[in-house]
């Protein structure tokens, strides 16, 4: 297995992936017991999809995950979708890609007749297309609890009306491009079907390239050989997002890579940075790194430089775009970059592998990725013209939901800086958490925070006792039931409100509350909020004469934070079980938790 | 080993998943398991993209033998 992924590694091409397919097909693997690192894909349309099934299934499995891979039938996707008991369910799967190729859909003369119909019938025809694509994804949704990958439909490059196309209220393009957009607003809302824009995608990659008409008609293979793989990358952007493997903060070199030439010896007037050439590309590369700052990647400095020599080009420089206030931490100095980077990760609080490290110099990428194989350590290209592209087709920040939180973790970050540099000069913890005026609420859930705590539970790694994944459908199952609890905690104080940041599950069963989950972002760690959150659990239980509260552990290698959570609490008598799971008990009638004097609990 | 006979045989390698030694040139597409209709457009495509030639449809379903396929190929690329 590792011999033949290594060698699609070296080489993803076409061939080599559908090769590596149908080798690993035939190792006949077994699903492994631990179901939290497989991903059960589904590929349905109405075309031959087994070539982008196998680039998907291998590409998923690059990313080191166990994959199943069902693939549809020709054309039956709707007899599998509606069939309850067709093999498409009994697959189970997490995530279905649904390519539907429009004109499998429409009449098939419905380009050659297209000119003579009348503006009433386009739309009759376009909301047919809208309607027969959204039932299908509509049953998905209430038959699985599957991520549904729908691909839009590509905007033909001919129309019979030529340069006049548009000078119709619906031509032909407007025809799929507004479909596409009455797609979108169906999909808008819901959590689990999103619209892939195969649109943008092969037009990025180039329409006249995507398809091969010999395949095309001799087997109905709807995709290219070269663009098959790169569709496929598409989808694992998703499958990274639903399994929490996210980049969270980019570690930035400075010279050569923020601005061009070294400051240090180029002088804060030498430095290539500016709006005209040379410098236009720098500012450029800022601009896209300030676009994902504001949608919560967290930007931090780890450059070999004199320190005031840095800090003169974001304080005075008038084309700097990014400034002090816009990174969590800074390592200005002439340590290894590997030990600064060990450094920002403790400092920021994230683990090693949500970091990106953005260097230009060959040497210190190697050292870095040498040291900290879990750092995506990226292969900057020489010519700084391109290092905007290289940024924006990264693709490794997505998720499948942005919440406020996401949108202003950059400032909270800030907050936290100054929160240390406080915490240095307070004499004692107390004094210095006293000082912070935390205000904690913690209720079970509502709809509006529900989004905010299943991305939590699908990223939080280290303040995770369990680490279990739930997906948006156990949650709301969660719930619904009477027998379980889904709380979630959000944590405010002077310097700025963190928002929702820990999420606890608790099922109850014979008068016991049973954590099952209790994670915590890993911003407030240090706050002893997790007490207050686990008081509240404690009073809540106490309320309706429950006699035990047993707190589950799962040790993995990332979240020994939370070890100690809960002999820290007064829980006793721990109990390790066949699956590792450790539990703890607290007995109520004896003991409680109280919630810490500097911290006052508020109402929703 | 000619330049030629590298790259066919790297194809049928790899969409047959066996080694080189196990190709003979009287492998039978009916006999042979690994060799179904996909893997057979996929041989093809391949074949002819890494060839810049191009198959009629009456020889693709002709090909029946590794050998049948180099005999194609080879009239093909000759001039």
């Amino acid at each position: 297995m590792k011999e033949i992924l290594e060698s699609v590694r070296n080489d993803p091409s076409y061939l080599n992936l559908w090769s590596a397919y149908k080798k690993i097909q035939d190792l006949n693997l077994t699903v492994p017991e631990d179901d939290t690192n497989t991903v059960r894909l589904a590929v349905i349309g109405s075309t031959t999809l087994e070539p982008l099934a196998a680039c998907l299934d291998v590409k998923t499995r690059l990313e080191g995950f166990h994959v199943e891979t069902f693939v549809g039938g020709f054309n039956t996707y709707r007899q599998e979708v509606l069939d309850k008991s067709s093999d498409l369910y009994k697959a189970k799967p997490d995530v279905v890609v649904l390519s539907i190729d429009a004109w499998s859909i429409l009449d098939k003369l419905f380009l050659s007749n297209f000119v003579r119909m009348s503006i009433k019938e386009r739309h009759a025809i376009q909301n047919e297309l809208v309607d027969s694509v959204h039932s299908i994804v509509s049953r998905l949704e209430s038959e699985t609890s599957a991520l549904i990958l729908v691909n839009n439909f590509v905007i033909p490059i001919f129309t019979p009306l030529g340069v006049v196309d548009n000078k119709q209220k619906i031509g032909l393009k407007r025809f799929f491009e507004s479909t596409n957009n009455l797609l979108a607003d169906k999909l808008e809302k819901s959590s689990r079907g999103f619209l892939v824009d195969l649109e943008n995608i092969a037009g990025a990659f180039g329409k006249s390239r995507m398809i091969d008409w010999n395949t095309w008609y001799r087997g109905s293979i709807p995709f290219s050989n070269d663009f098959t793989p790169i569709l496929a990358d598409e989808y694992v952007r998703y499958v990274r997002a639903l399994k929490g493997r996210t980049k969270k903060c980019i570690v930035l070199d400075l010279d050569n890579t923020l601005w061009g030439g070294i400051i240090g010896e180029d002088g804060i007037e030498g430095i290539k940075l500016g709006n005209t050439a040379p410098g236009i590309e720098y500012v450029e590369f800022q601009r896209s790194l300030l676009s994902l700052y504001n949608r919560g990647i967290i930007l931090a400095v780890c450059s070999k430089n004199n320190l005031d020599d840095a800090l003169k080009v974001f304080r005075e420089h008038p084309s700097q775009v990014l400034r002090e206030e816009h990174f969590a931490a800074m390592r200005i100095n002439w340590q290894n970059k590997a030990a600064n980077i060990a450094e920002l990760a403790k400092e920021i609080n994230i683990g090693l592998d949500s970091i990106v490290f953005m260097d230009d110099n060959p040497v210190e990428r190697a050292q870095v990725s040498q040291v900290h194989p879990d750092v995506l350590v990226v292969d900057m290209p020489k010519n700084p013209r391109l290092y905007r592209e290289m940024i924006e087709n990264l693709n490794v920040f997505d998720v499948l939901s942005l919440t406020s939180e996401d949108m202003t973790r950059g400032e909270m970050y800030v907050g936290k800086r100054i929160r240390t540099e406080l915490e240095q000069s307070a004499t004692s913890i107390e004094d210095f958490l006293r000082t912070l005026d935390l205000k904690v609420r913690i209720n079970e859930v509502n709809d509006f925070d529900t989004p905010r705590v299943v991305q939590l539970i699908g990223k939080t790694n280290q303040f995770n006792l369990t680490t279990r994944r739930y997906t948006d459908a156990e949650v709301s199952d969660f719930r619904k039931s009477d027998d379980v609890a889904v709380y979630s905690m959000a944590v405010h104080d002077k310097f700025g409100d963190e928002g929702v940041v820990g999420v606890a599950i608790v099922k109850k069963k014979d008068g016991d509350w049973w954590i099952d989950s209790f994670l915590m972002s890993c911003r407030v760690i240090g706050r002893s909020v997790e007490t207050a959150f686990l008081a509240k659990i404690v009073a809540d239980a106490k309320k309706t004469n429950a006699v035990r509260i047993i707190g589950e552990y799962i040790p993995t290698k990332k979240n020994p934070p939370a070890s100690d959570l809960y002999e820290r609490h007064g829980f006793g008598m721990p109990a390790t079980s066949d699956d590792n799971v450790i539990s703890w008990i607290l007995n109520l009638d004896e003991q409680t938790v109280d919630v810490p004097e500097w911290i006052e609990l508020t109402e929703v | 080993m000619t330049d030629f006979d590298n790259k066919l045989l790297d194809i049928l390698t790899r969409v047959f998943r066996i080694e080189r030694d196990e190709i003979k040139d009287d492998l039978k597409r009916k006999d042979f398991e690994p060799w179904d209709s996909m893997a057979h457009l996929m041989l093809v495509s391949e074949v002819e993209n890494e060839f810049e030639i191009f198959f009629e449809d009456e020889e693709v379903v002709d090909i029946w033998t590794v050998a049948d396929l180099k005999k194609l190929l080879k009239q093909k690329v000759s001039p």
